[in-house]
């Protein structure tokens, strides 16, 4: 999951990033309102979060921007002036949730996580589908109770497609949503990936939690349990 | 001094006609009676030719006045014109028939040939003109004795046209200095509309239904309008100045209590210790929150204050909740009666609704009721706000604590945050009140009121 980062403060900015990294996040980050909104309407983007208070496009701007472009990803507002009237303005225009500085990192990431669920259409943390369970809180996932070894790129592989199940996700689009930009990009490494991960989830291929449409992409099969 | 302009023009304008209308009156007065005394000289002067004309000797040797003459009057007892002949020893020679029975005044001769006009008064005090004239009467032997003619003749009547003129005169300038004020205060009423339309028009500024004067006024006011606005306005821009350095100021404060915040969460630091950094800045954003949030507005800031739109705010911060609580999606129910008003700023309204909704979209377990209303429900205006919920509600013990003024930041409840301080604040600032209960859903009631602003 790619995560734009607007936020003129360059330490919040930047621990920010690194704690949304280590957390597992893809991230792109932005230091004004002009730059802010340019990387909001023209690279792909999963959540952005945007600070109220910027320089030289103001926050609400980029809000209002990118809604009228019809860009549909979750919008995370963080505002340090705390009053109704701020965040009111923030969510009637286009954003979805607000943290209010001074914030801890576990409330940014359990809004984060439960605004990507969210935009996927599930309703809980937990997302389950067929035998297959994902714990967005734990960063897990079981398969009939059995907890699947995963490393951290494979793990991200399997929320984006299990967040999206139903849709198909073209390979440039999983590229482009979980490497860092200057990661070498090859095509192959996520075949490659979705191979193993098809072995992880599915050892005597009976599953087939995930099906390739050939030129397209991938699709996460399994009927959703628990959702809207 | 007399405050109002209007009296004063009509008390300056009422002595002004006193005076016109009074030295008027003098002088036509003066002139109608030397008019009138003149004439009734020259007819006194009439019969004394008449008389003159009549005298005639006597077998005596003596003037006699022979019997009938041509005025009537003098032969009609009271008549009120009476004539005398006296001699030069001021014996009465002849009296007419008229003055029977009355003591006419006696005089000394006048110089001879002079007409001599007299003011006289009867014995039963009516007043008479006198005209006396002493002549050298030729005899018929050639002898020359004096006698003295004298006509007199009653004012009563004279007076009684005087009288009755000056009664005109005064009923009549009456009636005009009546329709006179009339009109001028009719027309200073119409003068005046203006300023009382500026009256209403700034008061309606006060009461926020109105944002800047009109600007139809008569040059005379278009100043005192436009002053007016540029007070109202730069009032408006300084309490939004004064709104964003306080906001700049929470932002430039709060951005590094986040990054501080941020930078010990990658420190690798005890947890215990953490903890005990993570307390003292909440304890600094706490009062950062509450001491810089903006100010409500009060009595001394009447000219900005504006009639909010409730359904629009509330229908804003219910869409706004929606989302961020839409993993839990209580069942939000709004009435709003709208007899209801609330006149101030809509951020101050938010704040007030939105602390409270948050607080109950929090702790419910689904259900919240928001009712807005007027104050008392037989009467229009001031609003009611009840935010109810089905949650746990508020400890009791807790809710006293809270209603107690003055409680300090962070004395204020737990998990409820300051949000609540900050609602009372505001609610006692537009000289409302706070109450919380339990409510029948079976969670907390909070019951904001706050009367309408009048003055």
């Amino acid at each position: 999951m790619r995560v734009l980062v607007i936020e003129d403060d360059a330490v919040l900015r930047e621990s920010l990033v690194s704690q949304l990294e280590a957390a597992g996040f893809a991230t792109e980050q932005a230091a004004d309102g002009r730059e802010g909104l340019y990387f909001a309407l023209e690279y792909p983007v999963d959540l952005a979060i945007i600070d109220l208070g910027l320089p030289e496009v103001s926050g609400l701007d980029i809000i209002r921007q990118v809604r009228e472009q019809d860009k549909g990803y979750p919008i995370l507002i963080l505002t340090a002036r705390d009053r109704w009237q701020d965040k009111v303005d923030g969510l009637s225009a286009g954003a979805d949730d607000y943290v209010v500085k001074p914030f801890h990192f576990e409330e940014i990431s359990a809004r984060v996580n439960a605004l990507l669920r969210r935009s996927g259409g599930w309703a809980s943390s937990v997302l389950t589908a067929g035998p297959v369970r994902l714990d967005m809180g734990r960063q897990e996932v079981k398969v009939e109770d059995k907890t699947v070894d995963l490393t951290s790129f494979e793990y991200k592989i399997m929320e984006y497609l299990m967040v999206r199940a139903g849709q198909v996700i073209s390979k440039s689009e999983l590229t482009d949503r979980l490497y860092d930009q200057d990661f070498e990009r090859d095509s192959n490494v996520i075949e490659v990936f979705i191979g193993r991960l098809r072995k992880k989830l599915d050892p005597d291929n009976s599953l087939k939690p995930i099906e390739t449409l050939r030129g397209r992409g991938y699709r996460f099969a399994l009927e959703r349990a628990g959702s809207h | 001094m007399i405050r109002s302009l209007s009296a004063r023009l009509l008390v300056s304008v009422s002595l002004l006609l006193i005076i016109f209308f009074g030295a008027t009156i003098a002088v036509l007065d003066y002139a109608f009676r030397s008019a009138g005394e003149e004439a009734q000289e020259d007819i006194l002067d009439g019969y004394l030719m008449q008389l003159l004309a009549a005298a005639e000797p006597d077998a005596s040797g003596g003037l006699a006045m022979p019997p009938g003459l041509p005025e009537a009057r003098f032969d009609t007892i009271g008549s009120g014109l009476y004539a005398e002949l006296r001699d030069s020893s001021g014996n009465r020679v002849w009296q007419s028939r008229s003055a029977l029975g009355l003591t006419l005044p006696m005089h000394d001769a006048p110089e001879p040939g002079i007409p001599v006009f007299d003011r006289e008064v009867l014995d039963d005090g009516t007043p008479l003109l006198a005209l006396r004239l002493a002549v050298q009467w030729e005899f018929p032997d050639g002898e020359l004795r004096p006698y003295v003619f004298e006509v007199l003749e009653s004012l009563d009547s004279f007076n009684a046209q005087v009288a009755e003129y000056r009664r005109q005169l005064f009923t009549w300038f009456a009636a005009l200095a009546t329709v006179l004020l009339i009109t001028i205060a009719i027309l200073l009423r119409r003068m005046m509309r203006p300023l009382r339309q500026i009256e209403t028009e700034i008061g309606e500024v006060e009461h926020g239904d109105r944002t800047a004067l009109s600007t139809e006024f008569p040059t005379e006011l278009t100043g005192v309008a436009r002053n007016m606005n540029l007070l109202i306005e730069s009032e408006r821009a300084r309490s939004d100045r004064y709104r964003k350095t306080l906001d700049n100021l929470a932002h430039s404060l709060k951005t590094p209590l986040a990054a501080i915040r941020a930078l010990f969460g990658d420190a690798p630091i005890d947890p215990s210790q953490r903890a005990r950094f993570d307390e003292q800045i909440d304890r600094m954003d706490e009062i950062v929150r509450y001491q810089l949030r903006k100010p409500s507005a009060s009595a001394s800031e009447n000219l900005v204050l504006k009639s909010v739109d409730v359904h629009a705010e509330i229908d804003k911060l219910i869409d706004g909740l929606s989302k961020v609580y839409r993993d839990k999606s209580p069942s939000i129910s709004v009435t709003i009666d709208d007899a209801l008003s609330f006149r101030g700023d809509s951020g101050d309204f938010l704040e007030l609704a939105g602390n409270l909704v948050d607080n109950a979209c929090k702790w419910c377990n689904g259900q919240v009721r928001i009712q807005l209303g007027p104050v008392s429900p037989e009467r229009r205006g001031g609003l009611r706000l009840r935010v109810e919920d089905d949650g746990p509600g508020i400890p009791e013990e807790a809710t006293a604590a809270l209603m107690q003024r003055g409680t300090r930041l962070d004395e204020s409840t737990p998990g409820h945050g300051i949000g609540l301080s900050i609602v009372k604040d505001i609610a006692e600032s537009y000289g409302g009140r706070l109450e919380i209960g339990r409510s029948e859903l079976g969670g907390a009631r909070f019951e904001l009121e706050i009367p309408s602003m009048t003055g």
